[in-house]
């Protein structure tokens, strides 16, 4: 076997070991992420730049930031993890380990849920989750304010988007976009 | 506002696969810096599937669950219109699209991130997204108006995670124990 062989087969080797660990890893996380995925941002942190060494603490921190900047669930960060480190597979494969434990698990657990449908203790779970809920969706926005607004401008933008929210029927989207626009012009 | 013991699990109306896919995809390609006031706007305003108050409910049940917010979101709704099949189709319009074009912008973010004004206009869309964030938990507060109990919790929720930092999956778990037991002894 020539040399050219053997190090694309040992490079594919290496890639399927990768995606095997990015699916043990993302499968366990999956199951503990009570709270969602920024509860265990710090673990993911620990897993895949002091355990793994897949990549720096500052890669970690940009490839943050790339997911804040694009649409859709926060969660996404895991795909970013994946493709640094094994390519679209690797994005595709850490999706759909960091999503497919909690899922099925969700789906089961609803299931188990309708079947309590005329009992007490349902009303009674859902009316004491709801104020929960509200407490951790406020301190998500406070610990996301508190990071966002180093400037004057950036915390009145922060303060008008809420009161927007809040007591009017404005869509999201535009609140973001003005900002943006705003920002572009130097006020944030 | 009346209210409904039937809230989140079995009011829903008939909803075709197409508007299922179109919803979450909507709030997967929009919701930039967090899909929850999205989500809110999607499902309680534009599409009236729910009101605030069985919102808040759902948010809480899938709060507590493993696994991301809007992704268990996703399969509870999904699975509760077209079983396992609407949960994979709500699923991958919130979560494998927006996958795509995230990877799209990490190919091109190293130049992106350097360009001032995409640095100003970051700055502006961030402060105001944690204001979107904020503004959605101040409605459903209004709107859902918990009782004294059910503030207390939240507010132990915000101090303990937003502003103590403790680790939130221990958090959730006393709370659960809390909240469940302060409104059971309130119904009895």
């Amino acid at each position: 076997m020539d040399r050219a062989a053997l190090t694309a087969r040992e490079r594919m080797h290496d890639e399927l070991h990768a995606l095997a660990e990015i699916t043990k890893h993302f499968a366990v996380l999956s199951l503990v992420a009570i709270g969602g995925i920024n509860a265990i941002l710090p673990e993911i942190h620990r897993v895949v730049v002091d355990v793994e060494g897949w990549m720096t603490s500052a890669e970690f921190v940009d490839l943050f930031a790339v997911a804040q900047l694009a649409p859709g669930p926060n969660a996404m960060i895991v795909a970013l993890i994946g493709w640094k480190v094994a390519g679209v597979a690797g994005a595709v494969v850490a999706t759909i380990a960091t999503c497919g434990p909690s899922s099925v698990a969700c789906y089961i657990a609803w299931h188990w849920v309708d079947r309590l449908q005329h009992s007490p203790w349902r009303a009674i779970v859902q009316r004491a989750l709801a104020p929960l809920a509200i407490g951790l969706i406020l301190a998500t926005g406070y610990t996301l304010a508190r990071g966002a607004d180093r400037s004057p401008g950036a915390f009145a933008l922060t303060l008008i988007a809420t009161a927007l929210l809040a007591w009017t029927r404005v869509n999201p989207v535009w609140v973001l976009l003005g900002a943006g626009a705003i920002g572009v012009a130097g006020f944030a | 506002m009346p209210r409904s013991d039937s809230t989140a699990a079995t009011a829903l109306p008939p909803i075709t696969r197409r508007t299922l896919f179109a919803s979450f995809l909507k709030m997967g390609l929009l919701g930039f810096g967090g899909v929850l006031p999205l989500a809110r706007q999607v499902l309680v305003v534009e599409r009236r599937w729910f009101d605030d108050r069985a919102f808040a409910e759902l948010i809480g049940m899938c709060q507590v669950l493993p696994g991301p917010n809007v992704v268990n979101l996703s399969v509870v709704i999904g699975s509760r219109t077209h079983g396992p099949l609407g949960a994979l189709i709500a699923l991958t319009g919130l979560l494998f699209v927006p996958v795509g074009l995230m990877l799209a912008i990490a190919y091109f973010y190293a130049s992106v991130a350097q360009d001032p004004l995409t640095r100003n206009a970051i700055a502006g869309a961030s402060a105001a997204a944690a204001g979107l964030i904020l503004g959605t938990g101040v409605r459903l507060l209004l709107q859902t108006r918990p009782p004294l109990r059910g503030l207390f919790t939240g507010a132990a929720a915000f101090v303990a995670v937003g502003v103590l930092h403790w680790p939130l999956f221990f958090v959730i778990v006393a709370l659960i124990v809390v909240a469940i037991g302060a409104e059971w002894i309130a119904q009895r």
